[in-house]
C-alpha cells in the first residue's frame, strides 16, 4: 500500500528511485578527566582533528567549486571558518587547560555557548546558522574518534543516480558527496527551508523535502519511492497510478520547460497583435530578481506585510531603504507598492488585534486600509517612505480593500500631509505618484464609475473579491469547492470592471492568483484585461497562452456564452473559449 | 585606532557568503578589527561572531582598527562594504 510522507518542500523536482536509508552513528560525547602533563596532548590531539577536517572540506570546497559554481562552494567554505574560529578553537583549547577535560567534551560545551546565541537571534535565517556550528563541531568529533566515527557513505554505492537518500540529517558537505555521486533526490528528518543544506540542494538541482518525521522508521532500505520536492511530499510503495502519474510528469515537465524557454525574449503580445503588460507579484530580492530575468513589465504587486512581521513597527527609513533596494534591483520597471495589508490572518504584537479577535468575522472586520484609517500615525510613516521612494524611480502607491470614496478621501488627506512633512524636511518625492486602489469588496467593484475619478488606477484582487463575492472562503476545505472563478455572476462582475475602468479610462490591473493561472488567461483576455500581475514564475506560462490566443475570437466566444442563458456549468466557458481558438 | 562609520548596502546583509568575505579580508591583517553594532563589538575575523551580529541591510555598523596595518585594514574593510561585498546585482 502506498504510504505518503510530507515535509518541507525545499527544493522542486520529481525523483524516483530506490531508498537508500543512511546509517548514522550518534557520537555519544562524555566528559573526563586528563591530568595536567596530558594537557598539552590534548590540545595537539584536537588540532590535529581541526586540522583533518579542515583538509576534508577544503577539498570538497575546491571540487565544489569547480563543478558546480563559486556560491555553492562558498556555503562550504563557511564551515572551514567556522572550524579555525576563535570562538571555537581558542575557547576550546582553554576550556581544555582550565578544566582539565577532555578535548570532546570541552568542544561540545562551546559548541552549547554559541548555539544559545545563535538561538536568541530573531532573524531566522540567522539563526539558522547554529545548525552549521553543531554540523562543524560534529565532523571535529569524529576526527577526534576515527574508530566510532560517523561514516555516512561506508555503505553507499559510489552511483547514486536511482537512488534516493534518506537520512536524520545532511551537512552541506555530505549532500555535496551525494552529489557527486549523482543522487537522485534526499529526505531529511531534521532540517529546514533556511538551512544551508537545503540552499545547496536548490543550487544542485536535487529534489529535496526535509522535516520528514520518522523517515527512517518509515521507510524501507531498497523499496521505490517517488518524491515530489516540490509539493513536499514522499511516497513510498507507489502504486502503479501514482509511479506512471510521475513518470509522465517528468516527461512533460522536461518539453513544457522547452518551450518556455523558447519564448524567455519575444514580446507578450496577441495572434491578433495586442500587446499585453505582464507584471510580477514579488518583494524579496530573489523574487524581484526572478521578475526581471523573466521579463516582467513592471511589479504590479509589492506586498509590505513582511516588514510589519519583524517586531518593531518599521520606520520610515527602513522602509525606504528596502524599496530603495528594490527600485534599484529592478533597473527602471515599475514597481507598485501595496500599503499595509495586515488584518484578520496575520498580525503583530504592537498591533492591537485584541478587537480584531474579538468580533464574530475577521475577513469583514477591521483590516487593510481600514486599520491604517484608524491608526493613521502607523500609516504616514508609511505612505511618507513611499513617496521618498518615489523620488528614486517610478513607483506607483496601490490602497488595499478599499470600500469607499470617502475612504480614498481620508487616504489622500493623509498623502497630503505626508508630502507637507516631507517639504519641511526638504525631502524629495514624484508629486505626481499615481495612487491606485484594490477592488476587492464587491460593492467597490459595482461602484468603479464612482470611484474612478479619484483614482489613477486599479488592481482587482480576484483572492478576495472572489471570496466575497461567493460568501465562500477558499482554505476552508468543506466550502472550497464552491471558490469558482467561473462562476456566471463572478464573470459578470469582472467584466463589469473591466468595462467601467475602460469607459472611466483608468487601467486596470488583476494581481490574484487567477492572473498568474494559465487556464483562466483566455478568459481574462476576453474579459478586455491588458495587465496581468503574476508570482514571477508564471510569466512565461501565461506569456505562452497569450501568444497562442485571438483575442476577438475569444471575446466573440465570450459574448455567446453570455447571451445564451448560461444554464450549463461554468466549466464549459473556459472550453468554449479554448474552442473558439481553433475555428477558422 | 582609528574608526569609521558604514552601512550596509548589499541587500542581503551580512547573511553568511558576505560574511566568510568579511572574514577572509579581515584575516589578512595583523591588526585587531572590531565590528559594532550599537553596544555589541564582534572580532571582524570570526566568523560566527560576524553572523550573530545579524546586520541586515540599511544597518549602521562602526569598524574599529588597531594595529600596525591599521590604515590599509580600515580602507580595505570598508571598501568591501561599499562593493556590496561583490554580491551581484
Amino acid at each position: 500500500m502506498t504510504l505518503a510522507l510530507t515535509g518541507h518542500a525545499v527544493a522542486r523536482g520529481i525523483a524516483i528511485g530506490h531508498c537508500h536509508l543512511v546509517e548514522r552513528n550518534e557520537l555519544d560525547i562524555g566528559e573526563y578527566r586528563i591530568g595536567v602533563d596530558e594537557v598539552e596532548r590534548e590540545i595537539q590531539r584536537y588540532r590535529n582533528a581541526v586540522e583533518a577536517a579542515r583538509r576534508q572540506l577544503e577539498e570538497l570546497a575546491g571540487r565544489v567549486i569547480q563543478n558546480v559554481g563559486i556560491g555553492a562552494g562558498e556555503i562550504i567554505q563557511t564551515h572551514v571558518m567556522m572550524l579555525g574560529d576563535s570562538r571555537l578553537q581558542d575557547s576550546t583549547e582553554q576550556h581544555i587547560r582550565r578544566e582539565l577535560c577532555n578535548a570532546e567534551w570541552a568542544l561540545q560545551m562551546q559548541l552549547e555557548q554559541v548555539l544559545s546565541e545563535f538561538r536568541s537571534l530573531d532573524d531566522a535565517y540567522i539563526r539558522s546558522r547554529g545548525e552549521d556550528v553543531a554540523q562543524v563541531v560534529r565532523l571535529i568529533q569524529n576526527k577526534l574518534n576515527e574508530e566510532a566515527a560517523d561514516k555516512p557513505f561506508e555503505n553507499m554505492p559510489d552511483r547514486l543516480a536511482e537512488t534516493l537518500v534518506i537520512s536524520s540529517e545532511l551537512t552541506p558537505g555530505e549532500l555535496a558527496v551525494l552529489h557527486e555521486r549523482g543522487v537522485g533526490g534526499i529526505v531529511t528528518e531534521h532540517g529546514g527551508p533556511h538551512s544551508h543544506t537545503a540552499i545547496l540542494a536548490s543550487s544542485f538541482g536535487i529534489p529535496a523535502v526535509m522535516g520528514v518525521r520518522r523517515a527512517q522508521a518509515l521507510l524501507r532500505e531498497g523499496e521505490t519511492l517517488v518524491l515530489d520536492g516540490g509539493l513536499g511530499v514522499v511516497y513510498a510503495d507507489p502504486d502503479e497510478a501514482i509511479h506512471n502519474h510521475y513518470h509522465q510528469v517528468q516527461r512533460i515537465t522536461r518539453r513544457f520547460k522547452k518551450s518556455l524557454e523558447a519564448i524567455r525574449d519575444l514580446p507578450a503580445s496577441s495572434l491578433d497583435g495586442q500587446l499585453i503588460s505582464l507584471q510580477a507579484n514579488a518583494e524579496r530580492p530573489a523574487e524581484l530578481q526572478l521578475a526581471r530575468e523573466q521579463g516582467a513589465n513592471g511589479i504590479g504587486l509589492y506586498r509590505t506585510e513582511f516588514l510589519y512581521l519583524q517586531g518593531a513597527p518599521p520606520a520610515e527609513e527602513e522602509q525606504l531603504a528596502e524599496f530603495a533596494s528594490a527600485i534599484e534591483l529592478l533597473g527602471g520597471i515599475p514597481l507598485t507598492i501595496r500599503t499595509l495589508d495586515l488584518g484578520a490572518d496575520k498580525s503583530t504584537d504592537y498591533l492591537d488585534f485584541s478587537q480584531l479577535r474579538r468580533c464574530a468575522n475577521p475577513a469583514l472586520g477591521l483590516r487593510a486600509v481600514r486599520l491604517c484609517l484608524r491608526d493613521t500615525d502607523l500609516f504616514k510613516t508609511q505612505l511618507r517612505a513611499i513617496l521618498r521612494a518615489s523620488a528614486l524611480g517610478p513607483v506607483r502607491c496601490l490602497i488595499p480593500m478599499l470600500t469607499s470614496v470617502q475612504e480614498i478621501r481620508m487616504v489622500r488627506f493623509l498623502l497630503d500631509e505626508a508630502r507637507e512633512e516631507l517639504d519641511a524636511r526638504s525631502m524629495a518625492y514624484d508629486p505626481d505618484m499615481p495612487i491606485g486602489g484594490m477592488i476587492e469588496v464587491p460593492a467597490a467593484a459595482l461602484a468603479i464609475t464612482e470611484l474612478a475619478p479619484h483614482l489613477d488606477f486599479i488592481s482587482v484582487g480576484t483572492n478576495d473579491l472572489l471570496q466575497y463575492t461567493l460568501a465562500a472562503d477558499r482554505v476552508d476545505e468543506q466550502v472550497a469547492h464552491l471558490y469558482d472563478p467561473q462562476h456566471p455572476g463572478v464573470v459578470r462582475l469582472l467584466r463589469y470592471i473591466f468595462r467601467e475602468a475602460n469607459a472611466s479610462r483608468i487601467p486596470a490591473t488583476v494581481c490574484g492568483e487567477v492572473a498568474g493561472d494559465r487556464q483562466y488567461t483566455r478568459l481574462l483576455l476576453a474579459l478586455g484585461l491588458k495587465d496581468f500581475s503574476m508570482h514571477p514564475g508564471r510569466l512565461l506560462e501565461v506569456k505562452q497562452v497569450v501568444r497562442e490566443t485571438d483575442i476577438p475570437k475569444a471575446k466573440a466566444a465570450l459574448t455567446g456564452w453570455f447571451n445564451t442563458t448560461p444554464t450549463e456549468t461554468g466549466s464549459s466557458l473556459l472550453k468554449v473559449i479554448d474552442d473558439s481558438q481553433r475555428s477558422g | 585606532m582609528i574608526a569609521a562609520d558604514v552601512i550596509i548596502v548589499n541587500k542581503l546583509g551580512l547573511h553568511a557568503r558576505a560574511a566568510s568575505r568579511l572574514v577572509n579580508c579581515a584575516s589578512g591583517f595583523a591588526a585587531e578589527i572590531e565590528i559594532v553594532r550599537g553596544t555589541r563589538s564582534v572580532n571582524a575575523k570570526s566568523i560566527m561572531g560576524v553572523l550573530t551580529l545579524a546586520a541586515a541591510l540599511g544597518t549602521e555598523l562602526v569598524i574599529e582598527v588597531d594595529g600596525p596595518d591599521e590604515q590599509q585594514a580600515l580602507e580595505a574593510v570598508v571598501a568591501l562594504f561599499q562593493d556590496r561585498f561583490g554580491e551581484d546585482e
